[in-house]
């Protein structure tokens, strides 16, 4: 349960400062609009409990507490373009989802002898979201990267506003295919959050079940994009092929290789009988198996290892700096993983694959998505042991019925989404994903390493454009 | 260089040549505002379950080399101007492809003063391939679809350029 705390605008910074200070993390920020007026809030994590710090902002402008956490850099940046709202200290406010001509607003300024820039996209060579990448490189030495998204804004978040809150659910579900589940999820648990509601052990465990699933076609895809970033060919079809098995998977399980459709609000949507339960696990085990022969083969194979060591390194202190989330922060040695100490889900006793010895390069990435498949496996194994049942989420205290929080562990990451709800309806809905969270991390992770590399480091990620252009 | 790449862009069209073999597809994707749920079953028809290169299909770097241009996404207006290049730069003959629901103006889903228009209002549609996101399978069928169509006569679009140019010595 989620509880919010307003604070002066003068206060405002010193009560997020000690919250961190007593180690909370920052976990998003958002605008709302009531009447006219703005308010500002944050989220801000501890291991078990989550709170909100908001401010109103009469005259349009609050402190910023980028200097405190500059993981908010985004979050602020995008507040001030879609909504006009100032940072105070925040020096330079670059452009982030506003697309403006002038180069000094957006990009970040390097001079020197040799440097010129190389623009990409937003449409890119291959089947690849729209986005564009600004390096600034000596040679084929990258010195920096700007990364302009918002290409494919379609602002889902404003117009879901007044609906109910199962209509909401459509446009959280509509921002990405990839984290489809992951991001209905989080809607689903932040609206059952502000109503007070816990899931029963079988909508626990159906939606868990969902989530591995999506986390198997993704970390699947993953590790053939990275085969695929530096021309593996054998890698990436093989790789490709299983990601489609496990689709086909879904398919037959849950008549959607995406899983479309299998979240609902405070309600399970799908169910699977003893012999469609039997099914599926037996062809995951068959997945299981043909996976651990294909990742043995990648281990040794020279010509793919010989590309990754040392590449896209994003370290532990960097990680921890940027609030990089997910598969990316715990191949850098951060053990943060929300599946770790969950009550709102089915993994009890949950513990996250960790590497020896990580140091937070490409491939590190790419055996930790190995080492997590693992888990996923088994994970899957067990929770199917028995037919799923829709379940129901339950009333079990009193809420506030205007704030909610849900988050849940993507593929990507932590994905966070918050609900303000008024009369019934959906006031406000903020997405603040994985992907979201982690875009920083790769232009940091590029700085310093060669032009070529990029699609592979780029990869290494595999972040969604569209959970960032929602 | 962009006054030589019109130039030759002309006289391929006015020179009115058939496809020798047309037996082959060039497409180039452009992803106009999707939820990436189309590029990741676009994706899929290159894999070894579908393979769509044996039938000549391929996905190409610059819309320059490319037959068809398909699109993903209901237009942003932020794409609406790079969509508009990719086209332009294709040469004649070529044919638009809408990819998937979103494309097709179907249960678009955001805010209007965010999209561009319906992609069919803005680039002369060819090819509709529905689906939420459409299977590889649904992919594939349409795309065969139109190749056979090419195929097959020199009425189509593909096969013979349209009589723009003076044909007169």
């Amino acid at each position: 349960m989620s509880t919010q705390q307003h604070v002066a605008p003068k206060a405002f910074c010193a009560a997020v400062s000690q919250a961190l200070d007593a180690g909370e993390r920052f976990g998003g920020g958002w605008v709302s609009t009531r009447e006219g007026a703005l308010t500002w809030s944050v989220l801000l994590v501890a291991p078990v409990e989550t709170r909100v710090i908001s401010c109103q902002a009469p005259r349009g402008s609050v402190d910023s507490i980028v200097e405190l956490a500059e993981a908010a850099a985004w979050d602020e940046r995008e507040a001030h373009d879609l909504y006009g709202l100032d940072f105070a200290g925040h020096s330079p406010l670059r452009a982030l989802a506003t697309h403006t001509a002038d180069p000094d607003r957006w990009m970040t300024p390097v001079s020197g002898d040799g440097v010129h820039q190389v623009a990409v996209g937003p449409i890119h060579a291959g089947v690849i979201e729209s986005g564009h990448f600004r390096f600034h490189v000596v040679g084929e030495r990258i010195l920096a990267m700007d990364t302009r998204l918002f290409y494919k804004h379609r602002g889902l978040e404003r117009a879901c506003e007044g609906h109910d809150v199962d209509g909401a659910l459509r446009y959280a579900h509509r921002a990405c295919a990839a984290c489809a589940v992951a991001n209905t999820t989080a809607y689903a648990q932040a609206v059952e959050d502000a109503r007070g509601l816990s899931a029963d052990r079988d909508l626990r465990v159906a939606r868990t079940v969902l989530l591995e699933l999506e986390r198997l076609y993704n970390h699947l895809h993953d590790i053939g994009a990275i085969c695929a970033g530096v021309g593996y060919a054998p890698g990436t079809m093989a790789f490709a092929a299983l990601k489609d098995r496990a689709q086909q998977i879904n398919a037959n399980a849950f008549a959607h290789r995406f899983l479309f459709g299998t979240v609902a609000v405070a309600s399970g949507a799908v169910e699977l009988d003893q012999s469609a339960t039997a099914d599926t696990r037996a062809a995951l085990r068959e997945l299981h198996t043909d996976t651990a022969a294909a990742w043995r083969d990648l281990e040794f194979a020279g010509s793919l290892q010989a590309r990754l060591d040392g590449v896209g390194i994003l370290d532990e202190h960097d990680a921890r700096r940027l609030g990089t989330v997910g598969p990316a922060a715990r191949a850098a040695g951060i053990a943060d993983d929300l599946r770790q100490g969950d009550t709102r889900l089915a993994y009890d006793g949950f513990t996250a694959a960790a590497l020896d010895a990580a140091t937070g390069d490409v491939a590190d990435r790419l055996r930790l998505r190995a080492a997590e498949l693992d888990t996923t496996y088994e994970l899957l194994e067990d929770l199917l042991g028995r037919p799923l049942a829709r379940g129901a989420a339950l009333a079990d205290r009193h809420a506030s019925e205007e704030l909610g929080v849900g988050r849940v562990e993507s593929p990507r990451g932590a994905t966070t989404c918050i609900v303000e709800l008024h009369d019934e309806r959906v006031a406000r809905l903020h997405l603040r994903t994985a992907s979201y969270a982690n875009w920083p991390s790769v232009a940091h992770a590029t700085a310093g390493n060669l032009l070529p590399d990029f699609p592979l480091i780029n990869k290494s990620f595999e972040l969604c454009y569209a959970c960032v252009d929602r | 260089m962009f006054v030589l790449l019109r130039q030759l862009s002309t006289i391929r069209r006015d020179a009115g040549l058939t496809r020798g073999r047309p037996v082959s597809l060039a497409i180039r994707h452009v992803d106009a505002g999707s939820c990436n749920g189309c590029e990741h079953e676009l994706g899929a028809v290159s894999n070894p379950f579908h393979d769509l290169q044996r039938f000549g299909l391929d996905i190409v770097a610059s819309p320059r080399h490319a037959d068809i241009l398909l699109v993903t996404g209901a237009v942003t207006t932020r794409m609406a101007g790079p969509l508009r290049t990719a086209y332009d730069a294709m040469p004649d003959p070529r044919l638009v492809a809408g990819l998937g629901d979103c494309a097709l103006a179907l249960n678009v889903l955001g805010a209007d003063s965010e999209f561009a228009g319906r992609l069919e209002d803005l680039l002369p549609v060819d090819i509709r391939i529905p689906g939420c996101p459409p299977t590889p399978d649904a992919i594939a069928e349409h795309l065969l679809a139109a190749l056979a169509r090419d195929t097959r006569s020199g009425a189509d679009q593909l096969s013979t350029p349209p009589v723009t140019s003076n044909s007169a010595p």
